[in-house]
């Protein structure tokens, strides 16, 4: 390793920082979108439900470098004003992780037991109070291992927002390594910070999942019937 | 003659096209402990499922206390507050302790003053004989300790009718006796009762009355040892017969 990318490391650590707050910042985003997206698809009313799928399957099937684009170049045509890079770089990173966010929250919610709504209900429960005290507190341990999974996949994404001009880790990486004189050093140094962080979440994720006792046998009791 | 609390008035049920409840009237007064028992399929769990709204009704009235009752309509949460209900899987919530449990609606729905609760929901665990498992998770309990606790849950938010649907079906044998034994004892309070239950011997010994139903119909209604003894329709003699062995 040359002394140069050495010089360069706590700037790419700064930029480590930077990739970290956009992509929570989309997940958190993405999150209360898809947890809106999740909630029509089980509404009464049956057009609600149909935008819900239509907005889902839009957004997840679309390559996130092309959402990255939209959201620099396509979207100011729709608001009338431009975005920075930063916000262009967040909104598409909200709406992919969203489509994702909405089936797991719709499957974790789904996966709790007929019965359950029925003894919250039976006991006099609103609609409401069903949901925080019942539902939720069930579908968050379900939701919990493939949210871990869509943060890493958002942090990954974020790289794209390099496209679109904003400086985060890999635009950060790339600069370093035409300031260092090319060469693979910078391209190894800038994996293992994704790899560090992306790692650090997944230790995290499985800290929270020991918290919140997912998968101990008692989530499994009340799924019947 | 006591007023009635609860009023099934030509009461129809579909399913689509199939017609699970038709024309069912009943009326049924404080104290009553009234089984239901008849084979499979013919609605009587359907029947108490739209005493608490869990299912609306397609024709007819079904009256709780004066009041109709009206699935799918904000005035039923009234009438669930006031109903508690025993379900055949239990349906404990699985993230709550049974003190938890057993607390929850009296708090939420109620609300009630917590530690009031508390001191309530600790005498329930009393009766159903449970003071030992109030911090243990549903499934670290047995069938017959959740529904025992199911039972409690019930019963802390004070109903004025308890609806048991099946409530030891889904039991291991040996555990559906200390079921039916808090069960007893409720029936010795004089609690208001609706038992749909295939244990025959239970429904003989502790209802004051028996409803056999087939086909989405009251069949016969009665005295529960005299029906169990000689019944008068021929279907209930033969369904009688058969379950008695």
């Amino acid at each position: 390793m040359n002394d140069g990318l050495v010089a360069y490391l706590p700037l790419m650590a700064k930029a480590a920082g930077t990739s970290i707050w956009l992509s929570w910042l989309g997940l958190l985003l993405g999150v209360v979108v898809g947890a809106g997206i999740a909630l029509l698809r089980r509404s009464r009313i049956a057009p609600l439900r149909w935008l819900a799928l239509i907005y889902t399957e839009f957004w997840r099937s679309i390559p996130i470098l092309i959402v990255m684009f939209f959201a620099y170049y396509g979207a100011p045509l729709l608001l009338g004003f431009d975005l920075s890079p930063f916000v262009a770089a967040t909104l598409a990173l909200a709406l992919h992780a969203s489509a994702s966010m909405a089936e797991i929250i719709r499957a974790a919610l789904a996966s709790v037991g007929r019965g359950q709504w029925e003894a919250a209900q039976a006991a006099g429960m609103s609609a409401w109070q069903v949901m925080r005290y019942v539902a939720v507190p069930q579908a968050l341990r379900v939701a919990l291992p493939p949210s871990i999974g869509v943060f890493i996949t958002t942090l990954k994404e974020s790289s794209l927002a390099s496209v679109i001009g904003y400086i985060e880790l890999t635009k950060t990486g790339l600069l370093v390594r035409d300031a260092t004189g090319g060469g693979l050093a910078p391209l190894l140094a800038l994996g293992a910070f994704y790899f560090i962080l992306n790692y650090a979440i997944s230790l995290a994720g499985l800290a929270a999942e020991r918290r919140f006792h997912v998968g101990r046998r008692q989530d499994l009791v009340g799924a019947m019937t | 003659m006591k007023t009635p609390i609860l009023e099934f008035d030509n009461v129809v049920k579909k399913f689509g096209a199939r017609t699970v409840l038709n024309g069912i009237d009943l009326s049924i007064v404080p104290g009553e402990i009234v089984c239901f028992i008849g084979p499979s399929g013919t609605g009587k769990s359907t029947l108490l499922r739209c005493v608490n709204g869990l299912e609306t009704i397609q024709g007819g009235e079904i009256r709780f206390e004066g009041e109709p009752v009206r699935g799918g309509h904000r005035s039923i949460t009234a009438v669930r507050k006031r109903v508690g209900m025993i379900f055949q899987h239990f349906n404990l919530y699985p993230h709550l302790t049974a003190l938890q449990n057993v607390m929850l609606a009296s708090v939420v729905v109620h609300k009630e003053q917590r530690d009031i609760v508390e001191k309530r929901a600790r005498g329930l665990f009393e009766r159903v004989r449970l003071s030992h498992r109030i911090d243990a998770y549903p499934a670290e309990m047995s069938g017959g300790e959740q529904q025992r606790v199911a039972i409690a849950r019930a019963l802390c938010a004070e109903p004025r009718l308890l609806a048991f649907d099946e409530p030891t079906s889904a039991l291991d044998p040996e555990t559906v006796g200390e079921v039916l034994a808090v069960m007893r004892d409720l029936a010795a309070e004089g609690r208001t009762m609706l038992v749909v239950t295939h244990e025959i011997r239970f429904a003989a010994d502790v209802g004051t009355r028996m409803v056999f139903m087939d086909e989405g119909k009251v069949v016969e209604d009665g005295d529960p040892r005299q029906m169990v003894a000689a019944a008068s329709s021929e279907r209930a003699r033969q369904f009688l017969g058969r379950v008695q062995h």
